[in-house]
């Protein structure tokens, strides 16, 4: 290490709005008043697109409804989708806590997948040994792709963003190259037509067991892991040493210094940390729902649970409610084919609603600070200035 | 570039507000300040921290709207909304800290801020052509990264030359310059007012400064023009006593406001202050230690270098040793080195080689927090920057380097925080909302006071005070000072970092003087005089 | 028989750098400016929509073209203002905008019928029948408008005052906001630069390349822009050498199969992204980047 630490700024103050900041409650008042406002623009945008392309904005929320909650069913869905949301985001709560931005939890995901997959096929064993060890293997995998951005990052400076933005297509072209090799995970032909680009499937008895039986509410593995998860995680960031130690991190790299943290290690391992949620999400899928690698199999969960995290302000107890909110979305999208609706649809509502909630915190403070300033007009009391009226004076 | 237009009328001033009021919320900037500036007139404007300097001439500049006010240049009145127009009325500034793009030349860098078309051989050709009339000599074609502190004082001061200025401003000119660099600016002053009745701000919170290069001198207290007349008419303690706004008996507080005191200092001391602070001795501490002492020195340094990333070398084998219950002043310019010695002992970054040594034993400092767990507590120079996290409440600040006192294996303590918190509020006097209010939300002062009651509350051996005035009101010096002087006395060896001399010659028992990242000079307080550290502080052996 | 072959990957790897050249020069501009803009995607996949949306529906793909051009400028317009004006982290704005227009995109390719729409070849007699490089003068009329954009893009940069005042923002925000520049403004601006490009790009491989549109068509191109710029070291040159290498990267992955030469074509995608890896890895240090990029500008806040 030569000259002067670099300054890097507290990604996670911006992102995110300031972690842990204790706004005032006038502001509170305003932020909640404009995100309801914001969240109504976002649902008559997404209703005028419906109706512009004829359909019909009560079916789709009809479908919606019975598609996630309308009966058991719908919820075993919504939770099956959110399992895997809740996951990554939880991941990137770790990572903006401690101000490195991860964007590449999709690849993250991917590599968890295929490293899962692999355990899953290969390892020779007791099954609850082998699911345990398939799944650590996931989050593992996830960890090690967010490393390279770590080592990247904390040996020679590169931007965290750019490099996990970058690995995630690198990540879809080794998954593809894996299923696409006989030698790695591609499916040994059955004899009938070619192998396609996708590994075997899982055997049964390694699937993650789900309790309850349809058409009752169904609750996977993966959705118990992820709650358990974020309650663990609430409690670690809100009251543990390391969860002081990551805010500080990331408000303040330098104070933190000053006060014996190494980011490279913190920060690092919260990168880490964060990809293998990802890895660990991808292992869910797999062994929860999916059971075979295939290069889609990410279906965008990574991207989307990111919107979570970043909807619940990297806090594992908002990203609890978002999540499922998101995973019903997910869910009652099968049901939109009925009503001749594109189910892209909801990735088109999930993105206004990520602007919805994004944006009303910054007005709110910006319409704050104007108000402030507006209602202290200085008229000093020496020089009355005749275009003020006189009653605007405030006394000093 | 005409002067013939020079003191055509003496009578209009080139520039004059009225009622400027400008305020942040609840906070008075500016409460209606009048000013006069005559042509061929150098204007010294003083005043405290954030008595409303820099919102005046932000005013000026179009970078702040004023909330009320008028100004007029030439007898007409200006609107000035932008820097664009503030330059088209014929305002010129030079920021205190430089507004010049690094990567980008001289000549790109003059051109930045105008309006129109560039041509680059126009411009380089006025480069030269006002280096040559002020004696300002810069290639224009060279990248301003590569040039010294007082070159780019010169490009900043061409920059603004070059659009023929009648009126121009200069913010604490003469922070990042050596005696001798200031002396020569201040020479450009004369010359260009002089020679071509332009008129002259200058900007200063050093009365040194403003009673040898101005003709007419303003003081701003607290938002309101409190005093002006001309130069010649007035001394340095009145200028003080209205900077202020009472009479100033106390060291301490000459000190702060850069007055020299050169007769024995606790005839100055107040009743007041010894009475509150009877710990205190009521002058600094005597030498109590010198080379003998080598290896028992609280803290040395020895042959410490560090490089920045450019390539420059910021330290240059610094040797330097501090005894227990002595106040040594490490004094000079800003920007030769401090900074890097700063960050160093704050753990903020590892040398190229040398050692750091706390009561004897060497920091292992690649290991961060090494230097804190050694018993190095610092004040570090830009606390914003690395001293505090500011959303973060008072409490978490106040225990934040110590975490490991307040934690189980996993978990915070909390009740622990807050009862090691409310006693720190407490003994130090810090005026919070509530510990549990963001830091954010504290006044300057008493954001310093959460610094140095968290640092010496870990019971450090050294404490490195990096500029721990800068920004602080007059109380607040007042306070800093009795408080380094109290842990002196209780037996901390205390490194003041300081580019002011008069606060240097107060507080301090032996004045080490650093340039270029050396150590030219270790003069004991007693022998030290203004003139012969001016020398050390070029660079040469006095 | 070699020169046939070259001249067919030459052709086909020039073919597929051109909707990148465009691009790269729009994200160039925004990165000198300061902003590293990852809804480059996101307006190249709209700018790819909209020519053909307007194309079909007006049945002229050269209005098609600068229709993309402008849906470009408008998803730009909606990035510069949430992130330099109101100021919420650009990272966030990109990523959001970019799955809204995927999912946009996709949604109104399944609800309306598009008919096909593509611009004409334009033929430079003579020079054509060049072995190899005839190539060069025998491509999709936009394809020369890169002769206009490109050093156009380089003499604003370099040669304005507007560009310099770019490069200034880019650099030093602090510093050129006391110049009295308006850095949130000239940021903005660049931002708008970039939407016009990235949506030209997109359009050229829309109503250019393929004359229709498919679900995420772009596939990831924009982040090869962004690689580009990287290996280019925020150079013009070298961002544009960087976008031929990766359209060459792509050409040859196409190629390959039928020339019957095995190479990895996983490995040929994932080229550009690896080679912007390397790069940055290995220049890390170089202080070519701009040093304010994606460092957001308030006043009062260093």
């Amino acid at each position: 290490m030569t000259g002067p630490a670099p300054v890097r700024r507290p990604l996670a103050s911006y992102v995110v709005g300031s972690t842990g900041l204790r706004r005032p409650s006038a502001d509170a008042w305003r932020t909640a008043g404009i995100t309801v406002g914001c969240v109504a623009l976002a649902m008559a945008l997404a209703a005028l697109l419906v109706t512009i392309s004829d359909g019909s904005p009560s079916e789709v929320v009809d479908a919606l409804y019975t598609g996630s909650i309308a009966d058991a069913a719908g919820w075993s869905q919504t939770f099956v989708n959110a399992a895997p949301l809740l996951l990554v985001a939880l991941g990137a709560c770790i990572a903006n806590r401690a101000g490195v931005f991860n964007i590449g939890q999709e690849g993250q995901l991917l590599i968890g997948a295929m490293v899962g997959c692999f355990v899953a096929l290969r390892l020779q064993g007791p099954a609850w040994l082998v699911i345990t060890v398939a799944l650590v293997a996931a989050a593992a995998g996830g960890g090690a792709w967010s490393g390279i951005s770590a080592a990247m990052y904390y040996t020679r400076g590169v931007n965290v963003v750019v490099t996990t933005l970058l690995l995630t297509f690198v990540a879809a072209q080794v998954v593809q190259f894996a299923v696409l090799s006989p030698s790695l995970l591609q499916e040994q032909g059955m004899g009938n037509g070619p192998a396609r680009p996708q590994s075997d499937a899982v055997p049964e008895f390694l699937r993650l067991a789900s309790f309850g039986q349809y058409p009752d509410l169904t609750i996977g593995v993966g959705a118990i892991l992820a709650v358990v998860a974020t309650v663990v995680l609430a409690v670690l960031l809100g009251r543990s040493r390391w969860g002081f130690r990551l805010s500080m991190l990331g408000l303040n790299p330098l104070a933190a210094r000053h006060a014996g943290i190494r980011a490279s290690r913190l920060g690092g391992s919260a990168l880490v940390l964060s990809g293998a949620f990802a890895g660990l999400a991808g292992g869910v899928i797999l062994m929860g729902t999916v059971f075979r690698l295939q290069p889609a199999i990410s279906n965008n969960f990574g991207w989307d649970g990111l919107l979570v995290a970043l909807v619940a302000r990297s806090r594992p107890g908002l990203a609890l409610p978002v999540a499922v909110l998101f995973g019903g979305l997910r869910a009652g999208s099968s049901y939109l084919a009925s009503t001749g609706v594109p189910s892209y649809l909801v990735d088109v509502i999930q993105a206004l609603l990520v602007l919805a909630f994004v944006v009303p915190p910054v007005l709110s403070a910006l319409w704050g600070r104007r108000i402030r300033n507006r209602g202290a007009v200085p008229e000093s009391p020496a020089r009355p200035s005749a275009a003020a009226p006189a009653k605007e004076e405030v006394p000093v | 570039m005409s002067h013939d237009r020079a003191r055509t009328d003496g009578l209009v001033p080139a520039l004059e507000l009225r009622g400027i009021s400008k305020r942040y919320g609840p906070v008075v900037a500016c409460d209606a300040v009048d000013l006069t500036v005559q042509r061929g007139e150098v204007h010294g404007l003083l005043g405290e921290n954030g008595a409303g300097k820099s919102t005046l001439m932000k005013v000026l500049m179009g970078l702040v709207h004023a909330d009320a006010g008028e100004v007029h240049r030439d007898g007409r009145r200006v609107e000035i909304d932008t820097p664009l127009q503030a330059a088209e009325h014929g305002l010129g500034m030079v920021h205190q800290h430089f507004s010049l793009i690094e990567p980008l030349t001289v000549w790109e860098n003059v051109a930045l801020g105008e309006p129109g078309r560039i041509d680059k051989d126009a411009v380089c050709a006025d480069v030269e052509a006002v280096g040559k009339r002020y004696g300002l000599v810069v290639d224009p074609t060279r990248t301003v990264e590569r040039l010294s502190a007082g070159e780019r004082q010169r490009v900043e001061l061409i920059k603004a030359l070059r659009r023929d200025p009648r009126v121009l401003i200069l913010d604490e000119p003469t922070s990042v310059l050596t005696i001798a660099e200031s002396a020569a600016l201040f020479d450009v002053l004369r010359t260009a007012v002089a020679a071509e009745g332009r008129g002259v701000i200058l900007i200063s919170h050093k009365l040194a400064e403003i009673t040898a290069a101005t003709d007419v001198v303003s003081v701003l207290r607290r938002g309101r023009l409190a005093f002006s007349c001309r130069t010649a008419d007035t001394s340095a303690p009145e200028l003080a006593r209205q900077m202020v706004g009472r009479d100033v008996s106390l060291h301490a507080e000459g000190a702060a406001l850069g007055l020299v005191v050169t007769d024995d200092p606790a005839k100055h001391l107040s009743p007041v202050l010894a009475g509150g602070l009877d710990a205190v001795p009521a002058e600094p501490p005597a030498p109590q230690v010198s080379a003998d002492v080598q290896g028992t020195a609280a803290l040395a340094l020895h042959g410490l270098c560090v490089t920045g990333p450019d390539g420059r070398v910021l330290l240059d084998s610094l040797d330097l040793e501090v005894a227990t219950g002595e106040i040594v002043a490490l004094y000079g310019v800003e920007g030769n080195g401090q900074a890097t010695l700063g960050d160093l002992l704050s753990g903020l970054l590892e040398p190229d080689a040398g050692t750091v040594r706390v009561d004897g034993t060497d920091v292992v400092l690649d290991r961060p927090g090494a230097l804190h767990e050694a018993g190095v507590g610092v004040i570090p120079e830009d606390r914003h920057r690395s001293g505090v996290v500011l959303d973060m409440s008072v409490a978490e600040n106040l225990v934040m380097t110590d975490l490991r006192r307040y934690s189980g294996r996993l978990l915070m303590r909390r009740a622990q925080v807050r009862a090691q918190a409310q006693e720190l509020i407490e003994r130090f006097a810090i005026r919070t909302p509530s510990i549990d209010a963001p830091l954010r939300t504290l006044s300057g002062g008493n954001q310093q006071r959460v610094v140095l009651a968290r640092e010496l509350s870990a019971g450090p051996t050294v404490l490195v005070a990096a500029q721990p005035t800068h920004g602080l009101d007059v109380g607040a010096i007042e306070d800093m000072y009795a408080r380094l002087r109290e842990a002196a006395a209780s037996g901390v060896a205390v490194l003041l970092i300081s580019t002011e001399l008069e606060e240097v010659m107060a507080l301090a028992s032996r004045i080490a003087v650093i340039s270029s990242g050396r150590i030219t000079g270790v003069l004991d307080v007693a022998e030290a005089s203004p003139q012969r550290l001016g020398m050390l502080v070029g660079g040469e052996a006095a | 028989m070699w020169l046939d072959d070259g001249g067919t990957v030459l052709a086909s790897a020039l073919r597929l750098t051109a909707p990148l050249a465009f691009a790269a020069c729009g994200e160039y501009l925004a990165e000198r400016a300061g902003t590293l803009n990852i809804s480059v995607e996101g307006m190249m996949l709209s700018g790819a929509f909209g020519a053909i949306a307007v194309g079909s529906a007006t049945g002229s793909p050269t209005v098609g073209l600068f229709a993309g051009a402008l849906v470009g400028l408008l998803v730009a317009l909606v990035h510069a203002n949430l992130s330099h004006r109101i100021q919420i982290n650009t990272f966030v704005v990109g990523l959001v905008i970019n799955i809204f227009v995927l999912g946009m995109t996709s949604f109104l390719l399944q609800t309306t019928e598009f008919s096909r729409s593509q611009v004409g070849v334009l033929r430079v007699p003579g020079l054509a029948e060049i072995p190899l490089l005839g190539v060069l003068f025998e491509q999709r009329w936009p394809f020369y408008l890169l002769l206009l954009v490109v050093p156009l893009t380089w003499f604003l940069v370099n040669r304005t005052r507007w560009g310099l005042e770019l490069r200034a923002v880019g650099e030093n925000p602090q510093a050129a906001d006391v110049s009295g520049i308006k850095v949130n403004v000239r940021r903005r601006q660049a931002l708008m630069w970039c939407g016009v490009m990235s949506g030209l790009g997109g359009a050229y491989l829309s109503v250019g390349l393929v004359g229709s549109f498919n679900n995420n068509m772009t596939a990831g191109r924009g982040f090869i822009v962004i690689a580009a710029v990287i290996f280019g070291a925020w150079r013009l040159k070298g961002t544009l050498l960087g976008c031929f290498l990766f359209g060459a990267a792509d050409a040859l992955r196409l190629a390959l199969p039928s020339l019957g030469v095995e190479l990895n074509a996983q490995l040929l995608v994932a080229a550009p992204y690896l080679l912007a890896l390397a790069v940055m890895v290995v220049m890390a240090k170089s202080q070519r980047e701009p040093r304010a990029l994606s460092k957001p500008f308030e006043r009062g806040l260093v």
